[in-house]
């Protein structure tokens, strides 16, 4: 976008677009120029690299106004003008010119950051011990004049001459880079403003997508879910209520064997309620339209709490079950609900898997967790490969999980014996929702090895709140 | 890069970018120092405020070859405070190379990993990856106490892509290597992409060897390359991507 505030910073940075009239003030340039003159009382011009004039000051010489005053004089004159301007000095290097009454210029490269912006004119001036030219002459100029005329023009050796030029440049040079640097900063205020404009006015465009979509999305789910939950759960409800009325006897006596297939109607009608909250939280993390209520949270009440609900059924099974936490442990940034969800699941199944006279132990400690490796391996030094977690372990003296299974028991409806006459009950669905739930907190979850015999489910999460994402 | 086949002028923008605080000014301060007056111009801050950089600072060079080919190089620093993403951004394009200047202290790594994550965001605006643009990482402030170690450091770097330099930059320790890792790493790009050294007739080994000179360091090439603790001097190369 030519003319935009960020190319006119690539060409005031980059480019050799700078020009000497855009970086300094002509008034500056002027006053400059012309407390030059009075204090070495020779003429100061300053051109831009284009040929415009800058800065003039000077007096003309009544030996110049002499000549102007014949047509040879101002022929000479104009000649004196144009060869003055054609020379090309190299920087740092100013070019002496002669002039034909005698005196000389002196002629200097103005440039800044290497590049040539312009010239810089001092003169004339006369030597010490020098005399006017004698073809003044033959430019038809009154001779008893031109004595008295040469004496006016200033005098400078060329030494002092190349001093005073050296010292403007250097002046000219501060000029420049603080008028490069005002330049600059004026740009980049503009080019900044409208940056976080335009950052904004895209972040406005997003959110409101975002919104939109959300919000379509959520229609979509609510209806989906709610059809889901509402047609399926509604009639469960009913057959659950009405097989436990029956099996209570509240219709009326009936017999032993009725009584068990009542039985088995109302335990399946359990089964198969515990399958549509699954299938549901499943869907919901897969659609990413599960929220998490994350805050500071302390696991160690709620690693508690999932004992003491699973604590009668560990009594009737003949399982201990046991929570050992260290003290003074670091909070969690999670949804307590959702790492009840997990751990309760995991034990479940610990109880599950382990028979009768085993144990389930739940122990809770600090721990560190691997910082997941960027995806191009860039910048891998910079990520401390590990931060301070909380480690949660469900350890228990069961069958154990085979070695060709670890990764494979987190798969959705995955079990090791899918037999149909497998021993127990469930629907492998636990641990994937488990596996999700944990990833949702920036979280691992792995299986290892008790011994002798048994499993162990270590579930990790960060402490702090990540940065990285 | 910008390239003036007229006046045989060739200009690179190399950006120092990085957390807040974590040298990338002192860097600058310490390469004007340690330059020879030939080659540096004037060290330009913009717009300071209690010495945190507010838009960037800027100091250029140029390099005269002898075949006739002037090469500048502009080198910028990004102010690293979050509040100023848009100027980041901005001095960010264009950029030729970059130098992550990170701050050793272990309470500055999420703050440096942070600065790492945005600016590969800042590319991605740009359209680019971290693939397609020469990269450095220096550890700054190796003098202070409680800093990552250098064993970390050089395990990690091991196994990371892109050189990894340990610096002091307010004495100037590795500043002036992991500048010329930088450059050698940007030319070595921009002369697969654009044949560089062929059109210019330019040899780019003295040449990086005399800007080392003419920053202190006198020697072969290879000697101040070898200052990186690890990850790769791997030369970007237009078709891997
Ligand atoms: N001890 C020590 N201090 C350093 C070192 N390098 C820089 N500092 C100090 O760190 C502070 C910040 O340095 P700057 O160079 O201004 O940091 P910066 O990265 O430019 O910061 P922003 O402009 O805010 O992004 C200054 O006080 C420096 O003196 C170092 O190698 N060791
Ligand atoms: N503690 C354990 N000991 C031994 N095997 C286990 C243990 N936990 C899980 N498994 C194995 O992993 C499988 C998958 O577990 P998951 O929790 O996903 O399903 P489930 O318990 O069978 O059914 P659901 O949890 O849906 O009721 C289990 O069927 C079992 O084979
Ligand atoms: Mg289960
Ligand atoms: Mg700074």
């Amino acid at each position: 976008m030519p003319g935009s505030p960020t190319a006119l910073l690539d060409e005031l940075t980059l480019g050799r677009a700078v020009e000497l009239e855009s970086l300094v003030d002509r008034g500056a340039l002027r006053e400059m120029a012309e407390s030059a003159h009075q204090l070495f009382g020779a003429s100061l011009r300053i051109f831009s690299q284009a040929g415009g004039l800058l800065a003039d000051a000077s007096s003309q010489p009544r030996l110049y106004a002499l000549l102007d005053q014949g047509q040879a004089g101002r022929t000479a004159l104009s000649a004196v003008v144009s060869g003055v301007k054609s020379v090309e000095p190299e920087p740092e290097h100013p070019a002496e010119v002669g002039c034909v009454t005698g005196a000389r210029y002196l002629v200097a490269s103005i440039s800044y950051d290497s590049h040539a912006l312009g010239r810089l004119i001092l003169g004339p001036y006369r030597e010490p011990g020098a005399a006017p030219s004698g073809s003044l002459r033959e430019l038809g100029l009154d001779m008893a004049q031109v004595p008295g005329a040469w004496a006016e023009l200033p005098e400078l050796s060329d030494q002092e001459a190349h001093r005073v030029v050296r010292h403007l440049s250097a002046v000219l040079d501060l000029i420049l880079f603080s008028g490069h640097k005002a330049l600059l900063t004026s740009n980049m205020h503009l080019a900044s403003v409208q940056e976080s404009y335009r950052e904004l006015a895209d972040k406005n465009a997003k959110l409101q997508h975002a919104f939109d979509r959300l919000k379509e999305l959520d229609r979509l789910k609510s209806n989906f879910l709610g059809t889901v939950s509402h047609e399926l759960r509604t009639p469960l409800t009913s057959i659950i209520g009405y097989s436990e009325m029956l099996r209570e006897g509240i219709a009326g006596e009936i017999s032993a064997e009725q009584k068990e297939f009542v039985q088995t109607i109302h335990a399946k009608g359990e089964q198969l309620l515990e399958l549509i909250k699954g299938l549901l939280d499943l869907s919901k993390l897969e659609s990413g339209t599960m929220s998490l209520r994350k805050s500071e949270i302390d696991v160690v009440p709620v690693v508690q709490d999932v004992a003491q609900t699973l604590a009668p059924a560990a009594r009737k099974k003949g399982v201990e079950i046991r929570v050992v936490s260290e003290t003074g442990l670091p909070t969690v940034w999670a949804d307590a609900e959702r790492v009840r969800q997990v751990l309760l699941n995991l034990s479940e199944n610990a109880l599950k898997f382990t028979p009768t006279e085993g144990s389930v132990t739940l122990t809770v400690r600090a721990s560190m967790i691997e910082r997941r490796a960027d995806e191009d391996g860039r910048g891998l030094v910079l990520f401390s490969t590990k931060r301070p977690a909380i480690e949660i372990r469900v350890v228990d003296t069961g069958i154990g999980v085979p070695d060709g299974e670890k990764e494979k028991v987190f798969d959705a409806f995955y079990q090791v014996d899918g037999s149909a006459t497998r021993e127990h009950e469930g629907t492998g669905l636990g641990l994937s929702i488990v596996r999700r739930l944990v990833d949702a907190h920036d979280g691992t979850v792995r299986v290892e090895d008790n011994t002798p015999t048994g499993a162990v489910f270590v579930v990790t999460i960060p402490c702090r709140r990540t940065t990285i994402a | 890069m910008q390239l003036d086949f007229s006046a045989r002028e060739l200009t690179i923008k190399l950006v120092y970018y990085g957390p807040a605080l974590s040298g990338k000014t002192t860097n600058l301060h310490s390469l004007h120092r340690a330059a020879d007056q030939g080659i540096v111009g004037r060290l330009m801050t913009l717009e300071t405020r209690d010495d945190r950089t507010l838009f960037f600072d800027l100091l250029p060079f140029t390099f005269r070859d002898k075949g006739g080919l002037s090469v500048r190089l502009k080198v910028f620093t990004v102010p690293g405070q979050v509040i100023h993403a848009s100027t980041r951004r901005l001095v960010l394009q264009g950029a030729d190379g970059i130098a992550f200047i990170a701050d050793s202290q272990v309470a500055e790594t999420e703050n440096n990993a942070t600065a790492f994550v945005d600016l590969k965001e800042n590319l991605k605006t740009y359209g680019l990856t971290l693939k397609q643009i020469p990269l450095i990482i220096q550890f700054n402030k190796r003098d202070l106490a409680a800093v990552r170690s250098d064993e970390e450091i050089a395990a990690l770097a091991a196994q990371g892509r892109e050189p990894v330099y340990l610096a002091v930059a307010t004495r100037g320790d590795g500043v002036v290597e992991s500048f010329i890792g930088l450059l050698y790493l940007t030319w070595s790009a921009l002369d697969a992409e654009h044949d560089l050294n062929r059109k210019f007739g330019f040899d780019s080994t003295a040449f990086l060897e005399s800007v080392a000179k003419k920053l202190g360091h006198d020697g072969p090439l290879s000697d101040v390359l070898a200052a990186c603790v690890g990850g790769a001097l791997e030369v970007l190369r237009p078709e891997a991507e």
